[in-house]
């Protein structure tokens, strides 16, 4: 490898993991005007224009503050837990493909961090190992609160972890790939030139399941049982102060983008569009924008829920994924080999 | 390179495996496995079994350490206490196992051919295909598949058995 390729490689890594820190700063201006929109009152808007800068000004309070680490409280593993979670929501982001390939000077630049075989595997393994850093911050605050915030955790992250997956399988049969390109690409064709082959139109319902399983395990509303702070205060980061507490926010928020990206790329057919095709630098730079757009409608979805629906009660949260999601989610890998055997034939 | 990192790997593994050992503590026994296993994982995948490595991390890592340390966190166990040597044959026992395993494994690793098994297995491009695994389990050896899946099925019906049992008045 010559030194260029070394330095495409490394801005393919680096720029979604610069980027995708970047852009939790607005987002989480945009779910509070959001918030305040859907209840009618005005929200931020007092710091900056629009209230645009209330963001940077949370943040900077964060790196300001006292961290607390309470005295009884196992020190390494305490400090370790926040450090995991941005890695576990940054690295999930690796094999998610945000553009088309670029070619330039006569070569073949594709526009994603590590381009493996077993992409959604590997997205699984990350967000398997993810509950880790919650399992831990709640257990070595040696706080009871904490506590029962990361058991719930473990247990929810399990139980949607199968339906999710289960779900995906679904689209990796239907493309007979784990690569997520290829999971991209076979959705590209049409049906009449206009209606688009994504397979949010041929596995609704797995759709349906797998994104609201990734409500679960990004810990949002109305799954948000691990930080319930009706009854918790506020479940497993009770404990954490100042910017250990902020490393948390942000792997919330970097999570909600990375499952609105990760939901995209399986069933809303990535940064393709019926009819675009595309080529050159603009093209490029346009399937970027493309992908950009579908995910921030899907966040945007992510923010309307959290303001719409009330909370789960943990049996309901329980009784839900194993009772109803998982049963249909096999129903859907049914259909979806139904499908594959009628294309088949 | 990959020679660097798969050793280092499978050093980590061994001594975090020993750390699992001799914690007295059993989260940080179980938390000591997961970083086993990961280290596993990565040398699964420089033996090019990318598929492999990511079921070893999803399954193991993932969600069956994860229900370790559920229940070891529900049942809230401190240290583990350092009980009273009551059996002095297990020590006979183990120190023999001990001395087997390590006469066992100084053989292997002395035998000709051995350090280069790992360079060649290393050097071996990786095609991380899933195929082939699939057209194995799904042909080949379908009947020892089916065999292992009514199996788990027989150990799920009879740990819901033993539950309900309890609960009968």
């Amino acid at each position: 490898m010559t030194l260029l390729d070394w330095a495409i490689l490394v801005a393919r890594v680096a720029l979604p993991a610069l980027i995708l820190p970047g852009i939790v700063i607005p987002l989480v201006w945009y779910e509070r005007r959001f918030a305040a929109f859907i209840q009618d009152r005005p929200g931020p808007n007092r710091v900056g224009p629009f209230g645009l800068l209330q963001s940077p000004a949370d943040i900077l309070k964060l790196f300001m503050k006292e961290d607390v680490i309470p005295a009884a409280a196992d020190r390494l593993l305490f400090l370790l837990a926040p450090a995991f979670a941005v890695f576990s929501a940054l690295a999930t982001f690796a094999v998610i493909p945000y553009g088309a390939t670029l070619r330039v000077a006569g070569r073949d630049i594709p526009l994603l961090g590590a381009d493996v075989s077993i992409g959604v595997l590997y997205l699984f393994a990350i967000s398997s190992l993810s509950v880790y850093a919650i399992v831990l911050a709640g257990w070595s605050s040696n706080n009871k609160f904490s506590l029962m915030g990361g058991i719930r955790s473990s247990a929810q992250l399990i139980s949607y972890e199968l339906a999710m997956t289960t779900a995906a399988a679904g689209v990796i049969l239907a493309a007979s790939s784990f690569r997520l390109p290829d999971i991209v690409g076979t959705q590209q064709e049409t049906w009449l030139g206009i209606i688009p082959k994504w397979n949010v139109f041929l596995q609704p319902l797995g759709f349906l399941i797998f994104f609201i399983a990734t409500f679960a395990e990004t810990n949002r509303l109305p799954f948000d049982l691990p930080e319930a702070e009706a009854e918790l205060v506020a479940g497993y980061h009770t404990e954490y102060s100042a910017m250990h507490f902020g490393s948390f926010f942000l792997a919330e928020y970097i999570n909600v983008i990375v499952a609105s990206a990760l939901t995209v790329t399986l069933y809303l057919g990535g940064w393709s569009l019926p009819g675009f095709d595309p080529r050159g630098v603009i093209g490029v730079i346009l399937s970027l924008l493309v992908f950009a757009a579908k995910t921030a409608f899907l966040v945007s979805v992510f923010v309307w829920v959290r303001w719409t629906l009330p909370r789960f009660r943990y049996d309901q949260l329980m009784a839900l994924g194993w009772k109803v999601f998982l049963p249909l989610a096999l129903v859907n890998l049914f259909w979806a080999a139904v499908l594959e055997l009628w294309r088949a034939r | 390179m990959a020679r660097i990192v798969f050793d280092s790997a499978a050093v980590l593994t061994i001594v975090f495996a020993a750390v699992m050992v001799l914690s007295r503590h059993p989260v940080k026994g179980v938390l000591s496995v997961v970083v086993s296993f990961f280290f596993l994982a990565v040398a699964y995948v420089l033996l090019a079994a990318p598929f492999i490595a990511a079921i070893q991390v999803i399954v193991y890592a993932g969600a069956i350490l994860v229900l370790f340390l559920f229940v070891l966190m529900l049942l809230n166990i401190r240290l583990e206490e350092v009980e009273t040597d009551t059996r002095p044959i297990q020590r006979v026992l183990g120190g023999g196992a001990i001395l087997l395993f390590t006469i066992l494994l100084v053989t292997l690793l002395s035998a000709r051919g051995a350090p280069k098994a790992v360079d060649q297995a290393l050097a071996t491009p990786s095609s991380g295909a899933i195929e082939p695994v699939a057209r194995f389990v799904f042909s080949e050896y379908l009947l020892p598949f089916e065999a292992l899946s009514v199996l788990l099925l027989a150990a799920l019906v009879g740990a819901f058995v033993l539950v309900s049992r309890e609960k009968r008045p």
